[in-house]
This record gives structure tokens, sequence and C-alpha cells, in this order.
């Protein structure tokens, strides 16, 4: 299907990805220069050629996600964007599938908390389909009630199917206690009583209210000429028609105070999952660049305070890590481990012990410089190919950061002093209020837990739903 | 595999074989090879993209190599490697990594243990230190072998005893093999991780380290030639000694289905039926591949349509092969939906391999398969990492990295009456094996 070309007036900004005058070139991280546009219709296109392998990869952001979801539909956004490609006004769900794959290409969109992804890669040569297809299904779906009948069936029993991993489902339970039903509280994908009580005009009505290029970054990046890609995706997307979308809301979340514990009871659990932590950061918080330095000392790496106490000294597992899951607004810290379920009180002991040593000692100088070069070091490969450059400046732009990010990175890692490293540890890592969440065999490990909070909570994984327990009102 | 993901920076391709695709140019990632004096073989690609650097050490060991009661020893053996050696002591080998920028990890299969490190230009050196210092002076702390051995079993918790899947494939080898080694998973039972002894390491030592056995794999911000002189530097005064026995028992035709049945609470079921096909360097491995396309990828895929899209019967339903030097299991996993039979998706899978092998796929699905290998050889060159792996990998199933790049014109001969005769050959009944976990509910026994 081809689109007339209409005159856009299209704002060009170059943005040049100029070298970081640290060391030697070849040694320096940066961002290959990219250009910036946008569209008549007020679609943001960022463009940026990477020659190499002859693919080109699309990653679009629309600026609404699940925490947008209404209360009792969560899930809502998430069958959205799974819904994009079964159905548009020229090709069945099986006939996109069909040129996708003859093509070999590959199509994903997803809800995250903040925002829903649209992506898809193509071999060059086949850029004129592939483009095809991935506006077909951001501008063009239908959403034929047969596949959403299908699509919302296969998530609800794609729930249950999570429930018998317990490293799959941990994530969900500690952002519901931590949140509650607010915002980054939810379920992303929705659990199986929320989809039920999604239907195809609540679908439908999400899709018209939110996805309008006024409300969508467009990221391009891969092999190809940057000149004739503004002409494609002109004559493709600018017939997009514009309309008014609200920003999404999302309220910010203020830290628990106090402790408190939610056991979900797995009985056939030889191991006992879990997370500890507190409200963590925004992703554009002006101490992120300190925040990943100490959080690589302290459980963001294998030789991670955290991995040490709990693996390589002790062997009571065989993982333990921290991590800050940002968002727009502050997300989730935790400490993350399991541990069979014999010395479940031994480890969740040990990592709070390393959490009053951070506290306690703060972290060492040498600490500091190997935490400073492992992210130096480890950096490049994270902006090896088309697909992960895309993603880097698309998510920069939702979120307000530029290419400074990544082109002045060694310089502000550098930046961190023991004395920043200590405030950081002050501000931003949680000391006395703590919510745990366990997954594990209720019967062999709760008495022991009764000591870590006085707030105390319990389900079974087989109830439907995570955190908070469902309600029952529509 | 030695860790968990910390970070998404390397990313971990754990491809199995056959991604390779036609119209690749061997031209277009030209690779430098050397044989050492020891009989390691060193493979180079120079890619300038990034200042960074991927490499691989495969060691053709794995429990396939292994015996009863030291089951899962390889895999533990690769743990142990991280643990001290005569110059970087316990914990040194990743601190010194770390603290120059570079990374690690490990993974064992049942035919190979392949190291990986993944570091900027700058650790070059470093690297080659570190790694002559463990093939060749490694050293066993009876406290660290201790606490390892609780490290390999929370991991083993964490694949196999809670994971369902993970526990499923492991009852369906050991019940598709009776004779040959592959019968035992990798991370080995449980018993033989508690009892496995420090003689028993250093037998294994002896036994698959010597640099005869195993190929390095260096990708990225290198010349060939810097390679190869830290390679006669640190690497080539490594002596060589004799490699592993070989594994001489062959599994017997399988003469009939075999079924087994695992009752553990749970959501949903998971059906794994498993059909034994040839070894990777077998020629039927391309049109083996192409059948596997046809029938299980993406969502225009026979399966796909069939299982998931009209049918409604199951979540997903895949199949899949590890590279293997001896003839190896097809897998074909499907999860049937709630309140779905399994016995209802196990009808369906054999309905279309029935279809598969009574008729032949369409010049559209051929075209399509061949299309799918093109653009997954493109996604495995796309990053360092992937290219050491999956050039490692050629090389030692193959016995040749050149059939990563001549895959091109193997694939393109391949007609659909050749994958007609695959899927004859080797979907027969007699020739399954057929596993299913079946959810028993709070009251115990009740299903």
């Amino acid at each position: 299907m081809k689109i007339p070309t209409k005159t856009a007036r299209i704002l060009t900004v170059m943005i040049l990805g100029l070298l970081v005058g640290v060391g030697a070139a070849a040694q320096s991280i940066h961002i290959p220069s990219h250009e910036k546009l946008v569209l008549k219709n007020g679609l943001t296109v960022l463009l940026l050629e990477k020659h190499g392998v002859p693919i080109v990869s699309f990653d679009a952001i629309v600026k609404t996600g699940a925490a947008a979801d209404p209360e009792g539909q969560e899930g809502l956004a998430s069958i959205t964007a799974e819904l994009l490609r079964k159905g548009t006004k020229t090709r069945s769900a099986q006939q996109f599938a069909a040129d996708l794959d003859y093509i070999g290409g590959s199509f994903g969109s997803d809800a995250g908390a903040d925002f829903t992804s649209v992506s898809a890669e193509f071999l060059t040569k086949d850029l004129g389909p592939g483009l095809d297809l991935f506006s077909d299904a951001l501008l063009h779906p239908t959403f034929p009630q047969a596949e959403a009948d299908k699509v919302l069936a296969q998530n609800i029993d794609g729930v249950r199917s999570a429930k018998d991993n317990p490293q799959q489902v941990l994530g969900e339970y500690y952002a519901g206690y931590l949140f509650g039903a607010r915002s980054y509280g939810r379920a992303e994908g929705g659990d199986e009583l929320s989809l039920k009580r999604i239907d195809r005009d609540a679908i439908v009505k999400f899709y018209d209210s939110n996805f309008a290029p006024g409300n969508t970054i467009l990221a391009v990046a891969g092999q190809f000429n940057a000149s004739e890609m503004r002409k494609k995706l002109e004559e493709v997307l600018g017939a997009w028609a514009a309309k008014k979308v609200p920003e999404a809301a999302i309220p910010a979340a203020a830290s628990v105070k106090g402790k408190k514990l939610l056991l979900v009871d797995k009985p056939d659990a030889t191991q006992t999952y879990f997370a500890i932590g507190n409200v963590g950061t925004k992703v554009n918080d002006p101490d992120r660049v300190g925040i990943e330095v100490v959080n690589t000392v302290f459980g963001g790496r294998f030789t991670s305070l955290l991995n040490e106490a709990l693996r390589v000294e002790s062997g009571l597992t065989y993982g333990a890590s921290s991590q800050f899951d940002s968002h727009r607004e502050p997300g989730t810290f935790g400490m993350y481990s399991f541990t069979k379920n014999e010395t479940t009180v031994q480890a969740i002991d040990l990592a709070l012990q390393v959490l009053q040593k951070l506290h306690k000692d703060g972290i060492t100088p040498e600490q500091l410089a190997s935490a400073k070069s492992y992210i130096k070091g480890q950096y490049p490969p994270s902006i090896e190919t088309s697909a992960q450059l895309a993603r880097r400046i698309v998510q920069n732009e939702f979120y307000g950061l530029d290419d400074s990010e990544v082109n002045q990175l060694e310089a502000r890692i550098g930046a961190v002093t023991p004395e920043v490293a200590r405030q950081i540890i002050q501000k931003h890592f949680p000391d006395e209020n703590l919510v745990f969440v366990l997954i594990g065999k209720a019967s062999a490990i709760a008495p022991a837990l009764k000591k870590y909070a006085e707030k105390q909570d319990a389900r079974p994984v087989s109830e439907p739903g995570f955190w908070p327990p469902p309600t029952g009102k529509k | 595999m030695r860790k968990m993901c910390f970070r998404s920076a390397t990313a971990l391709v754990l491809c199995a074989m056959g991604l390779a695709g036609p119209g690749a140019q061997a031209q277009e990632f030209p690779v430098q090879t050397k044989t050492l004096k020891n009989g390691m073989k060193v493979l180079v690609q120079s890619d300038h993209s990034i200042p960074n650097v991927a490499l691989y050490v495969f060691y053709r060991i794995g429990s396939r190599n292994e015996h009863p009661g030291t089951t899962g020893l390889s895999h533990f053996f690769e743990h142990m490697m991280f643990n001290g050696a005569k110059k970087y002591g316990p914990g040194e080998l990743d601190k010194v990594m770390e603290a120059n920028g570079g990374s690690n990890n490990a993974y064992t299969t049942k035919d190979t243990t392949v190291y990986q490190d993944w570091f900027p230009r700058s650790a070059l050196p470093l690297i080659f230190d570190i790694e002559a210092d463990r093939i060749q002076n490694l050293n066993f702390d009876p406290q660290k072998i201790q606490s390892e051995r609780g490290v390999v079993a929370s991991e083993r918790r964490l694949r196999t005893e809670n994971n369902n899947r993970g526990l499923l494939s492991e009852q369906l080898w050991a019940t598709a093999y009776v004779a040959h080694t592959y019968q035992w998973p990798v991370v080995g039972w449980m018993s033989d991780i508690e009892h496995w002894t420090m003689e028993d390491l250093k037998h294994h030592f002896a036994m698959g380290y010597s640099p005869s056995n195993a190929t390095m794999v260096v990708v990225g911000d290198v010349t060939p030639e810097e390679i190869f002189q830290l390679c006669e530097k640190y690497i080539e005064p490594i002596p060589a000694h004799a490699p592993p026995p070989p594994v001489t028992t062959v599994e017997p035709e399988q003469l009939g289905e075999r079924r087994l049945v695992v009752h553990k609470r749970a959501e949903l079921p998971v059906l794994l039926i498993g059909y034994h096909i040839p070894q990777t360097n077998n020629p039927d491995f391309y049109a083996l591949n192409i059948l596997r396309t046809v029938l299980y990828q993406g969502e225009s895929s026979r399966m796909y349509l069939r299982l998931v899209d009209k049918d409604q019967l199951a979540l997903f339903a895949n199949s899949f092969s590890p590279s293997a030097f001896d003839p190896s299991l097809e897998q074909i996993i499907a999860q049937p939906k709630q309140g779905v039979d399994p016995a209802a998706c196990e009808k369906a899978i054999y309905e279309e391999l029935e279809r598969a092998k009574t008729s032949a796929i369409t010049d559209q699905e051929l075209e399509k398969a061949k299309n799918i290998r093109l653009v997954e050889f493109y996604h495995q060159m796309r990053t360092i990492s992937g290219r050491a792996n999956t050039i490692g990998t050629y090389e030692v199933f193959f016995g040749d990295y050149n059939k990563l790049f001549d895959a091109a014109k193997n694939y393109a001969v391949v007609t659909k009456e050749d994958v007609q005769r695959v899927a004859k050959a080797y979907f027969e009944p007699n020739n399954r094996t057929v596993a299913t976990l079946i959810p028993e509910s709070a009251e115990k026994g009740k299903p």
C-alpha cells in the first residue's frame, strides 16, 4: 500500500557525535552521529546510519505505557501492543505473519511501565516491504474480535505459566508490594483476573486515545542512506493523522516507611527467591551515573559486595545482585538472590549485613576505581548493534536526555569521588526502611521470617493476581 | 553456566547451530588461523567497530566424557576454572579482570566447555596471562571446592528442580538414552554434585585440558599478528598431552516409543517429545534445519498456526537441538493451555509431522526458510561475541569454521524432497520419547 507523498515541513537538527577528548580516540565512548527531524504531523524521527551488517532496525516509542492502564484492567496497554500485528486494514494476522516471515523480518511490540515499544528489523534489501509491515501495524491495526479473544486467553495462561517459575514473577510481586495498586505497582502484562476484564472496546479506545504521531518517537538505525530514508518515512508515516493526546500522568511514589514482608507460598519450592529494598530512582536522576558506579560495587557485577558475600565466600547461592529499575518516576531498588529453603534466613541476614556495611564503611578507593574501569570497559558492546543504538537514542529522547549520556559518560564517571559515592549511598540506598518479598515454601520458612518485619503478609502463588490481592471489584 | 547475567552489555549468544545462511560471503568476515606447536588452533577476526574484544576458548570436553557417580563434573570444573591458579589465586581472576574493564562467563554442554572473556582492547595481555595461568597451573583449594558445590547445587535448583521445563528435559534425555553418555544432565545428578572429590577434579583436568583439545577464537579490535604473538608467548609453551579417551558407546536404535510422566505441583502442563537425529556434522543437518524452520519458526510456521492460532491448544510449540558430536535429540516442546489435555497437543503435533512426511513443503515455505537462515546469519555476525561463538561452534562441531561460510551453498541445494525425506527418516513413532509434566493440585495426587 502506498501513501501519497505530502509536502512536510521538516525540522532537521543535526546532532554530531562529538568525540570526548579523553584518551585515545579509539578508546573513547561515543554514539555515532544521528539526526532528528519532526514531521508535520508531529512524529519525531531519529535517524542513525550504521554500516557493516546489512540490517535496519526500527524502534518506536508511543509515550503511553502500562502505568496508564485503567485500574482493574491491568494489561490493557500490553494487550493493545501485542494485537498491533494481529490484523490490519489490508492484512489478516496470518497474512502479516506470512509476509513478515517470508523476508526473515522480526517484529516486537510490548508495553513497559512508561511507554509502549514497537520495534522491527529487516535486511536492508527488504527495506520497502519491511517498512510497509512496520507502518501497517503501527498505523492501521483493526483489532479483530477473534484475535483479541485469542491473545487475551493466551496471556491469562501466560501468567499461569510464569508462576511456575519463581524467578519470573518475583519482580511482579515485589513491585506490587512496594507500590500498591498505583502506577508502577501494577503488573505490566496484567494478571489472570484483570485480563478477563479487558474487551475489544477497551483496546480500540486505548489505541485511538494514545497512538498518534505527536505521541510517538521513531528511531531508525542501521545500514541505509539517511536522505532516502527521510523520503520514505515522510511518504509512509507523514500521512498518519495528527491528533491531540494528553500526556500520561504517572504519580510518583514515596519510599515505604518502616519494614514489611510478603511471603508468596509455593509449596513445591526447594529454594527461596527473595527481593529486598525500597523505592528507587528516576531514569534522569541527576545522580544517575554515581548511582550506577556505586551499584556496580554493591551488587551490579560478579565481584560485587553482595555476590562475594552470598556466593563466592559462602556458597549459599548461584547469584546475588542489586538493581535500580528506573522509570520516568522512581522505580524499584532491590537486592535479589535465592538459596535453598534451609539457608533462607542465613542468606537474607547476610544480604542485610552487606547493606549495613555499605552504609557504615562505604566503598574503598580501589573498589571505586575498579567499578569505573568495569563500566567503561563493558559499555561499548551495549551500543554495538543497530538495534541497541536505536533503542538508546529513542529512550534518551523519551526521557529528555541527550547524547552526552554516552559521550560524556567517561567524564561523568571520573567525577564520582569517594565523597560523592558516600553521599549517594546515604541518599539512594535504603537503610532501615525495607520491603521484603519472598517466594518459597511457606511451611518450611515462614516462622523464621517473623523477625524481619512487624507487618507480615502472605498469599499462595496459585491464587490469581499478584499484589495487592484482587478485591473482585470491577 | 557459571554466572547469572549481571548486565545486558555483553549479550550472551548461546545459539544453537545451523543459523547460518545462504548468501554469506567468507570475504565479508575474513578469519585468520594458526595452529600452535602444542596443537591449539587459534582463529582471529578483526573488527574495529568497537574498542573491545571477545575471546572464547572451546574445550572438547563435556558431560559426554563423564561416568556414573561423577556426572556434572565438567560443569563443576568449569566453575573451578575461576577459583584460583598459581599467579591469580582464589577470587583474583574475577577481581583483576573486572578492575581492568573485562567480564567473563563460561558454559558447559554435553560436548564442550566454553570460556568467554569480554574486555576492552587495553586488557589484551592481561587476559592472555590469566588464561595461560589457569590452563597450566590450576589449583584446587578444598575450601573453594566445598563452597562451589553449594553454588552449583543452587544453580541446579534454579534450572532444574524449580523449573518445570528443565526438570522434564532431564527426564527426557534420561529415558531416550539407555547406553550413551548423553543420558545424564550437564549439571549432574544432585547426589553426584554432593559427592565428587578432589581426585575426580584432578583427573578431569588431566583428561580434558590439553591445549591440543582446545580451540581459541578472538574477535574484535585486534590484529591477527598481535594475537598470534600473544599466543606464542603465553599459550604455546604449555605442553600438550593426551586428549580425552574416545566415547565409543553407540546408542542402540530405539525400537519403540517410550513414555514418561512427571507429577508435580504446577499451574500448567508441559509436553516434551524427543526424536533421535544424527550428530551435527551429518549432511542432513541442513535439511533438518529447513524442516525445523518451516514447522516452528515464526507465527507463519505450521505448528504455530495449528496449535497456537487455529486450534488454540498450546501457549507455544517449538523445537530445538543442541550441537552434538554424537547422534542427538530433536526436542519438541509445547505448553498446553489450561484445561487442554496434553494428548490433544501431542496428536496435533503428530498430524503436522505426518503432513510433512506425506507431502512436500511448498516452494514458498522453502524460500522463506532460506531467507530466515540468511537473516539469522547476519544477526550472529552483528556482535563480536556472536561471531566468536558462531565461528568457534562451526570449527568445533563441523571440524572447519569455513562451513559457516559454506552454509550458503549447502542450504541453497536443499530441495523440498530432501526436507520430506528427513521428515520421514527421523520423525517415526518408534524413534520417539514422550515426556509429560502433569500438574498436581493442592490435594496430593488429584490431577
